[in-house]
């Protein structure tokens, strides 16, 4: 034993073998070290997301109503599922989710092109404006439902009032009282909040386009809209469907800003899928058809997803 | 034709101008606008003639809104769960983050995919289920529960965006240290991490923020006031009180103020990062 440790030029004291530092550099020798890094995150995600996700899908097959324990946890096979054929609610959530996530996301996608294309030009002092445009990305929810709950009051809204003196309304409106107009105001509020978040991406793909491009098309007499067309948006593919593919998922998924605006209504007006089950959750606290409502927008967001990314490849062949 | 093309690229250029600047004033109009009427004294606000530019100014909504709503208390919560939830991520996201951009093994793409998906899990899929664990783990209304669950859409986020960050970091100075008998362990935090300083500290940002403007976790997770967060507390004055105008207003912008801050101080590293993230995933 004496022998080997007198082969290996640094002799070993007691105090060395316990030394964690140098336990922990041996250890980085090792072939696992790549997996030992990421054992801490992935033990995490694995408890806080996949534990809870798996437990969420299987409780939406049971019953689980907080208010009332009899009877909690019992298997009920799909019930939850059909009753969501006849919910007429659940319907007029997923036409609502339908409108408020293809608005949104067109709008959004619209004007965060135009702000990328005009930033991309670079021009003098247009680097500070990119930062003015890009901060209501970074607010909180809350306080940009209340700024534009705020301008859009009814009674001291200042976007009424310039709408009045400018002739385009009568008198002052409830944008968020009327059902006409519910779903209409909250996608304006959702498109200024989330735009940025396009011409972010837009602005990084546009650095990706070479220049001879452009200068081809100039000498063999394209315009903008025809290089815009042929050019910028078959070279941005990629880029604006994961740009999409991640706000449908934020979109879908968080029922934020609808809840702090109108909390679904004026009636169903703006009730959307997401809204319906945390409400179903934490006001009526029946959790299983709460995960059941979930479960159905998680399938409905892989399919989306699925068929979202084939088109868009085929696109490309 | 040479003088026509110019002259089309200043017409562009002037309409680039004009869009760049309606659209800065659309962004941050709310903003102003809401910090005017968090220094208007309230018949300034609820008045029938709009009043644009206040001759009266008062800090009152501030002074009121500190000194009798708890909204200290509320800001101090928020304060430790945002801190929380960053070192968190910083532990157990760096190193993992660190494996994805230098080691080539299997199951590496599989994996990254997987950090990339499980975003797309359903918040009310899994705050049922999260509400239940932390209740029999007693995390339920704890600054350190709800930091835990945060990290369930925070630290995929987090690897992903450093990881843009190590890979633009040069290896060769890494493999220079590691001939110098450097262990990999200690390449990683003497020469990689400094290199990756930036990008590091702007990732932090960026989860610091997204903490700090969380909202629906937070409202299903944090019951009282020992842990609520400003977002929770600030919707549920609205609800409870009427809360005037004045004081929600200047609750607002006393909760952006560090967003802000934060969000100009490493914004050009912050937008390099999300966007080599986006480009290449």
């Amino acid at each position: 034993m004496s022998r080997v440790n007198a082969a290996s030029p640094p002799p070993r004291s007691v105090w060395d073998s316990l030394n964690p530092v140098r336990l922990i550099g041996e250890l980085s020798e090792t072939r696992y070290w790549m997996y030992l890094l990421l054992l801490p995150s992935a033990l995490l995600i694995t408890a806080v997301v996949l534990y809870p996700t798996v437990y969420g899908m299987q409780m939406s097959f049971t019953e689980m109503r907080l208010n009332r324990p009899a009877g909690n946890g019992a298997f009920v096979a799909f019930k939850h599922y059909q009753r969501m054929l006849t919910d007429p609610i659940f319907w007029v959530s997923l036409r609502n989710t339908a409108v408020w996530v293809t608005s949104s996301i067109a709008l959004e996608f619209l004007v965060g092109l135009v702000a990328a294309l005009a930033l991309n030009r670079n021009l003098p002092g247009t680097k500070v404006l990119a930062v003015l445009i890009l901060v209501p990305y970074f607010l909180p929810n809350v306080v940009a439902g209340h700024m534009w709950a705020l301008m859009l009051d009814p009674r001291l809204g200042v976007i009424n009032d310039v709408l009045v003196r400018i002739g385009w309304l009568e008198a002052y409106k409830a944008w968020f009282a009327d059902p006409t107009t519910a779903m209409g105001a909250a996608i304006v509020v959702e498109v200024w909040h989330s735009f940025p978040f396009f011409t972010l991406l837009i602005m990084a793909g546009l650095k990706g386009i070479p220049s001879d491009l452009y200068k081809a098309a100039d000498i063999d007499g394209a315009g903008p809209f025809a290089q815009l067309r042929l050019i910028t948006l078959p070279m941005l593919k990629t880029i604006i469907a994961a740009a999409v593919i991640l706000r449908v998922i934020g979109l879908v998924n968080s029922p934020d800003l609808l809840l702090i605006l109108t909390s679904g209504g004026p009636g169903r007006s703006t009730q959307v899928l997401s809204l319906y089950a945390f409400q179903m959750a934490y006001k009526d606290f029946n959790f299983g058809y709460a995960g059941a409502l979930s479960v159905v927008m998680f399938i409905l967001l892989m399919g989306f997803a699925y068929i979202y990314i084939r088109l868009s490849k085929v696109n490309q062949d | 034709m040479a003088q026509t093309r110019s002259g089309s690229k200043l017409l562009w250029d002037l309409i680039a101008y004009a869009v760049l600047i309606l659209l800065a004033l659309v962004c941050v109009f709310p903003i102003i606008w809401t910090f005017l009427t968090s220094i208007k004294v309230e018949e300034d606000i609820v008045t029938r003639n709009m009043i644009y530019i206040p001759t009266r100014f008062t800090f009152d909504w501030y002074v009121r809104l500190w000194n009798q709503s708890g909204y200290p208390v509320l800001v101090m919560n928020s304060l430790i769960t945002t801190s929380v939830t960053v070192l968190i991520c910083l532990l157990t996201g760096t190193i993992a983050s660190y494996s994805f951009s230098r080691f080539n093994f299997a199951g590496r793409t599989q994996l990254m995919l997987g950090y990339l998906v499980v975003r797309m899990f359903p918040a009310v899929l899994m705050i049922i289920p999260l509400f239940m664990v932390m209740r029999n783990f007693g995390l339920l209304d704890s600054s350190v529960g709800l930091a835990v669950a945060y990290t369930s859409f925070l630290l995929p986020l987090f690897v992903w965006m450093l990881k843009g960050f190590f890979d633009a970091a040069p290896k060769e100075l890494e493999s220079a240290a590691r001939i110098d008998g450097s262990t990999r362990i200690g390449a990683m935090f003497r020469i990689v991490i400094p290199i990756a300083r930036n990008g590091l500290v702007a990732t932090c940002v960026f989860v610091a923020i997204a903490a700090w403007n969380e909202y629906l976790f937070a409202l299903m997770l944090t019951t009282s006031q020992g842990s609520r967060t400003w977002p929770v507390g600030l919707q549920l004055m609205v609800g409870e009180f009427q809360l005037p105008w004045g004081m929600l207003a200047a609750g607002g912008i006393i909760s952006i103020i560090p967003v802000i801050v934060l969000f100009a101080l490493v914004q050009r590293v912050m937008v390099a990062g999300i966007t080599a993230g986006a480009v290449k995933g």
